[in-house]
């Protein structure tokens, strides 16, 4: 009589389960990693735990992390957006204008908003209509916003109204940066894991052939994805503009900001290729982008060195993340 | 333990063993940058945190021994070679008084970034904070937030404009709009009448909008016949290049070129001279620092000149003033402090040109600068 493998007994202790749920789930890994730096900077500087300073993290992450939520969507999807810098410097201005001409602020982000999401639809538009990579089309796009962006301006950064009715919540408290991070992120895991929406953006990314013959509307999902992304970095750009105070063109900080959201998403275990990809690991990713700068910065370690460090770090910490997640895969195949 | 257990443990154990190599791994590399090593670089500059020279028993010179405090300087390009001198400066009056400095802020300009940097500082209790007052609204309530805990802020290289609500205790820099008007009165003389165009890296940044706005004004209140017009020419070196070089192509009928920063400037005088602007419409060029560049071309007469605001003094006056601050227990309160707006002619552009010293940020030793005779 042949032995037949059975598999182990599944944990039935608290504990078991726990680590069972997390075993099953890429983003644990990234999240021990931020743990694990967490935990270092704390060590090293007793002031890194303080409220003052959970609150600059935060700060480091909301601008990465909302970006980053948009992106992973599109990445998922096999697109990709690099106007997404662009348009969070111009939609504030947008915002501005609408101000100027009456509206109250609420509605003036509103406005904005939906500006930033015409940009999205045209990058879907000329993509998907002709064909051509996002990768491109967005690029060029983002030139074109970033002109836009300075003509609009003057190329002069404007004063954002400390008195208007709702700046307290759409960036001028301390904390509400993150608040609105918590919201963005959990709503866009939500859409991700629970919806169809989701599912679909992860067909369309994962198989497009396969997807489009049983009949998902791939072309309707991809401009959602673009349209969302492109709001996304508009509404970040607006609550960072309102909490600096200041809303200014950073005629060349775009590129920086739009890379850094590629690289949350990636460090959060979103593939470039499409197909697979989770909010909550940009979340993280963000996090450990944010706890990264934030640590050095209150070390004291100086510009020069300061990019050799980071870059160094992240590296490393993607080392951590890979290793720990062969570890992961390893043990839930130990299990079938 | 259930062995499901036991397996979930052991190939992760060698694991977490390697996870734990690496995350004191990634503490080594900041220990190596932290220790007070410094390392120059190509370009002269420096990187970590300053040298101190304090040997135990009483502090520097005639003072008492002080603990080891530490100043943040915030800046908006931390790697343009501009300030490579401030650094300089600020090394030097650490070494001095027994300071260390942290350089920090933004590679390009990103207020966010500053704001974050600076807030981050005032989490970390730093003993003083000088910030470059690059925006009218963002460093305002940060300066009051450390100002409450107690860290003196002084504000170099850019300034917000009288009546603004920052609270920084005192500007140690060029005073930035009477600047530009001299430039402006400079340039009335030089040109006379046509198409001039002042060139701006950023506008509506602290540290170059005053200027170009005073040379506006003093060629307007001049009454001469001079159309000026401010041209936009990017935050890195080789775009100021290709900017300038598409403007003067679009409008060979310039009389003038003039800037209000230092890569522009640079980027004027490379024009001027592969152009031969001078053979054409153009009679007067000129602009601000002593990028290497600049001093050469302002010595070969294709620029007429070029205005020092002397950065080393940017870096190494807020230091001590800082210091004499925390000593005094805010009794010396730092003043204003106008580092200069020396124009620089063909003639006096020589002394630059021959020596190259820690002053003007072109070589790292220490020396005594023979005077060129």
């Amino acid at each position: 009589m042949t032995d037949i493998a059975v598999a182990p007994p599944r944990p039935q202790t608290i504990w078991g389960r726990v680590g069972d749920f997390l075993v099953r789930r890429p983003e644990s890994t990234i999240a021990v990693v931020a743990l694990a730096l967490a935990a270092y900077f704390a060590v090293v500087n007793p002031a890194f735990l303080s409220t003052a300073n959970i609150r600059i993290i935060s700060q480091y992450m909301i601008a990465t992390a909302i970006l980053a939520a948009g992106q992973v969507m599109l990445l998922i999807s096999g697109e990709i957006d690099l106007s997404m810098g662009n348009v969070y410097f111009m939609t504030p201005f947008l915002v501005f204008f609408a101000s100027e001409a009456g509206l109250v602020l609420p509605l003036a982000i509103v406005v904005g908003v939906l500006g930033a999401g015409v940009v999205g639809y045209l990058n879907g538009a000329i993509s998907l209509g002709f064909g051509i990579p996002s990768f491109i089309v967005t690029l060029g796009m983002g030139f074109i916003i970033n002109g836009f962006t300075l003509n609009i301006s003057d190329g002069f950064p404007k004063r954002v109204p400390s008195t208007a009715v709702g700046v307290a919540i759409f960036g001028g408290a301390n904390f509400s940066g993150l608040m609105w991070v918590i919201i963005i992120i959990t709503g866009m895991h939500l859409i991700l894991t629970y919806s169809r929406w989701g599912v679909y953006t992860v067909a369309v990314g994962g198989n497009p052939l396969g997807a489009s013959e049983a009949g998902v509307p791939s072309r309707n999902i991809k401009m959602r994805n673009f349209i969302l992304a492109a709001m996304l970095a508009g509404f970040a750009g607006v609550i960072e503009g309102i909490r600096v105070g200041s809303f200014d063109p950073g005629a060349g900080v775009a590129g920086a900001k739009v890379f850094e959201s590629v690289a949350a998403a990636v460090i959060g275990g979103t593939a470039l290729t499409g197909g697979s990809g989770t909010i909550i690991g940009a979340f993280l990713g963000a996090l450990v982008l944010g706890i990264l700068r934030d640590g050095f910065n209150l070390e004291g370690v100086s510009a020069f060195t300061f990019t050799m460090v980071l870059g160094a770090a992240i590296i490393l910490a993607m080392i951590l993340n890979s290793l720990a997640n062969k570890a992961r895969i390893r043990s839930q195949s130990a299990r079938l | 333990m259930p062995a499901d257990t036991v397996q979930l443990l052991s190939p992760s154990r060698r694991n977490f063993l390697k996870a734990l190599g690496m995350t004191a791994a990634i503490g080594l590399i900041n220990a190596c940058t932290n220790d007070g090593a410094t390392a120059t670089t190509a370009a002269g500059g420096t990187g970590g945190t300053g040298s101190t020279a304090a040997t135990g028993g009483s502090g520097a010179g005639n003072f008492p021994e002080t603990p080891e405090w530490s100043f943040t300087f915030v800046n908006h390009v931390t790697t343009n070679p501009f300030f490579v001198p401030t650094v300089y400066g600020i090394e030097d009056a650490s070494a001095i008084l027994g300071t260390t400095f942290q350089w920090t802020g933004s590679e390009i300009a990103d207020n966010a970034e500053m704001v974050n940097a600076m807030e981050a500082a005032i989490a970390a209790e730093a003993d003083g904070i000088g910030v470059c007052l690059v925006d009218l609204e963002a460093f305002n309530g940060p300066t009051d937030e450390a100002l409450a805990a107690g860290i003196p802020v002084i504000a170099y290289n850019a300034d917000t404009p009288p009546g603004n609500p920052n609270n920084r205790l005192c500007y140690v820099g060029q005073d930035l709009y009477g600047s530009g008007f001299e430039m402006g009165n400079r340039i009335v003389e030089l040109v006379g009448e046509g198409k001039v165009a002042l060139f701006i890296a950023t506008p509506g940044q602290l540290n170059i909008q005053p200027r170009i706005d005073g040379a506006m004004d003093a060629i307007t209140e001049s009454g001469a016949a001079i159309e000026a017009t401010a041209i936009t020419t990017g935050a890195a070196l080789e775009e100021e290049l290709t900017n300038v070089e598409a403007w003067y192509l679009g409008n060979q009928d310039a009389t003038g070129m003039f800037a209000v920063d230092a890569g522009s400037t640079q980027a004027v005088g490379q024009v001027v001279r592969d152009q031969n602007a001078r053979d054409n419409a153009l009679v007067g060029a000129g602009g601000y620092d002593l990028l290497p560049e600049t001093v050469e071309l302002v010595s070969e007469g294709v620029l007429d000149f070029t205005i020092d605001q002397q950065p080393y003094l940017q870096g190494f006056l807020p230091t001590l003033y800082l210091y004499l601050y925390k000593l005094s227990g805010g009794v010396v309160t730092p003043p204003e402090t106008n580092t200069g707006l020396v124009f620089l002619d063909s003639a006096s552009a020589q002394l630059f040109l021959e020596t190259a010293s820690r002053f003007e940020g072109d070589a790292a030793e220490q020396a005594i600068v023979e005077p060129v005779g």
